[in-house]
């Protein structure tokens, strides 16, 4: 049952990264069209884009993202056993929870201090836009938190097509 | 240095948590609190940083466009006809289909801006295609594969180099353009090698394209072969911005997909968005934490120390410029491509500016020499993928890329050396570096 409705939630989070990413390609596309087509060029495109793509990779590393698939250095943590790869994964996890944790109240303070600006053309308070770092904070602790318990999830069998922009 | 210092003790932090298998981002993240903590400083500055960083920079939009554009050119019937067109072109030569896997990825190159997202699509169905019927060894076939992807990313477009731009503050347009001469020279030393390898190794050729064939092949892939003249042409003439050319590059790419070739259905596209929108994320998130540290670097006024210390000994441009070719090798044996580009490059350009090296130069030379990096043993990420890919050892893999390694250093000495190799399309452009 738990795993059914991790398994559902999990993809509405890709569902939600997929729209953020088509949200940032037509925002483009308006752009290009008013500006070049109608010859009237809008300012608002580009804030829907910044914002739809400040949320896809927070939102993406929060829930969308597996641990392997991020950008990260395997050929010390991952070569090895079981007791090897949790010990190691341990290790890390313990340091990021209490780093993050560490700096969560005072990144919490910034956040809700933001409150007093808002975006330039839609008006959103930027305390709201910004929230989505403290989600991602709190996601990456319990993450850790949850590989701490866990143990380490199994490497991929074919990791085939790697996570990195080069 | 004070090895005790806070800014070293954020340094073995980050180092630490990266080998213990913590995403770089994240790590640089929590590196940057432990600074703020021990200097006393606001904590709440890394998310500061992060937040206003990732929300200010419109330049980086490209990426997850640039991305995007290149996912819906390698699903649906695209990349077949892409590659009878090389095939048509190139078969007929010594080491037919090796030469076609370069001509492929010199295409691909003008679409795509990643080396590993080159190989692990076009790269592996060529690996695929030169060991069928035991034409050749499977671990010559990856060698090339990997390889003929370097040329991904100093063709543009080039995500590399857009991570370049974002922190040199030089222009986009210029250092796509930079990259043009450079990315060919890089496939014809490679075909290069392929004919000379062919004849004493006896590489087979592909049976002839008839002539009549060709105006047909040729108009299969036309529609696909305009994007890089478009994206160039945009970039060109300045018409767009270039993270607007890369919205033009999805759209088209979209537009043949779907609407010409119908080859892409509603689960394809959502297919393209999310693996797209997966691989944005992992970049943006490398991009956020690299923001985050480099706040911590330019407090610390790292690259002005380190540029005065460099003065100091009195280099020539081109030796500083072998200097830094030697460290990002070495370098790149260890660390990511776009970790070296985001966190060293922006320490090491103040110097390579004062001493009047162009930084359009420096980008692209440096760009390429990362690029390297990738096949270079012992740690390269496109050697590590092709194992897996085409299930050869590494042994067999690293001995076969040797030779086209020994090359490609090759022709990143002559770039380095004769800067005009760069500079001289970026000039016609209007660039006055």
């Amino acid at each position: 049952m738990l795993a059914r409705v991790t398994h559902a939630l999990h993809r509405f989070a890709e569902a939600v990264a997929a729209l953020l990413l088509a949200v940032i390609f037509i925002a483009f596309m308006v752009q290009v069209v008013m500006r070049y087509v109608f010859n009237s060029p809008v300012g608002w495109t580009t804030e829907v884009s910044l914002t739809a793509w400040l949320w896809l990779v927070l939102w993406g590393a929060a829930f969308v993202l597996k641990d392997d698939e991020e950008i990260r250095i395997d050929f010390f943590a991952d070569h090895g056993g079981r007791r090897w790869r949790r010990a190691v994964g341990a290790l890390g996890a313990v340091s990021v929870i209490l780093l993050f944790a560490l700096s969560l109240p005072a990144s919490w303070a910034y956040v809700s201090f933001m409150k007093v600006e808002k975006s330039a053309y839609l008006g959103i308070r930027l305390d709201w836009l910004y929230s989505i770092y403290l989600v991602f904070a709190v996601a990456v602790i319990a993450r850790c938190l949850r590989q701490l318990i866990c143990g380490p999830a199994p490497l991929a069998a074919n990791p085939s097509a790697p996570l990195s922009a080069t | 240095m004070n090895f005790t210092s806070p800014f070293s003790l954020t340094l073995y932090t980050i180092v630490a948590l990266s080998l213990l298998g913590v995403p770089i981002g994240h790590a640089m993240i929590a590196g940057s609190v432990l600074y703020l903590y021990a200097k006393g400083m606001d904590m709440g500055t890394a998310a500061e940083q992060l937040l206003n960083g990732t929300y200010s920079s419109f330049l980086l939009l490209a990426i997850p466009l640039f991305i995007l554009a290149a996912t819906i050119m390698t699903t649906g019937s695209i990349l077949d006809r892409l590659l009878r067109f090389c095939n048509a072109l190139v078969g007929r030569f010594p080491g037919g289909l090796a030469q076609v896997n370069v001509l492929q990825s010199v295409v691909f190159a003008s679409m795509s801006g990643s080396a590993l997202a080159d190989a692990a699509g076009s790269g592996k169905i060529m690996q695929g295609m030169m060991t069928r019927e035991g034409k050749y060894t499977p671990g010559f076939a990856a060698a090339l594969s990997a390889v003929s992807a370097v040329i991904g990313p100093i063709l543009p477009p080039s995500i590399p180099l857009v991570l370049y731009a974002l922190v040199s503050g030089t222009s986009i347009g210029h250092l796509f353009m930079g990259g043009v001469l450079p990315g060919l020279l890089l496939g014809a030393v490679q075909m290069g090698l392929i004919y000379f390898l062919a004849k004493r190794r006896g590489f087979p050729v592909e049976p002839r394209v008839p002539l009549r064939d060709m105006p047909r092949i040729t108009g299969e892939a036309f529609p696909a072969l305009m994007l890089p003249v478009i994206l160039l042409g945009c970039l060109y003439s300045g018409i767009t911005t270039p993270t607007e050319a890369a919205g033009v590059a999805a759209a088209y790419a979209l537009l043949l997909s779907a609407g010409l070739y119908r080859s892409m259905g509603w689960a394809d596209l959502y297919g393209a968005l999310l693996s797209s929108a997966r691989m944005s994320i992992s970049i943006g998130m490398l991009i956020a934490g690299a923001l985050v540290f480099n706040y911590v670097i330019v407090s610390e006024n790292i690259p002005a120390t380190l540029s005065v210390m460099l003065k100091g000994l009195d280099l020539s441009p081109l030796a500083f410029l072998l200097l830094v070719n030697v460290l990002l090798l070495v370098l790149g044996a260890f660390l990511e491509g776009s970790t070296i580009i985001l966190i060293i490059l922006p320490v090491l350009l103040p110097t390579a500016v004062a001493l009047g090296i162009d930084p359009v130069h420096f980008g692209v030379v440096t760009v390429l020499n990362i690029m390297i990096g990738l096949v270079t043993p012992p740690y390269g990420l496109l050697l590590f993928m092709m194992t897996k890919v085409a299930n050869v050892s590494l042994g067999v893999l690293v001995r076969e890329t040797l030779p086209f390694l020994a090359v490609m250093l090759g022709a990143l000495a002559l770039v380095t050396v004769w800067p005009s190799l760069v500079l001289a399309l970026p000039r016609l452009a209007g660039y006055t570096g």
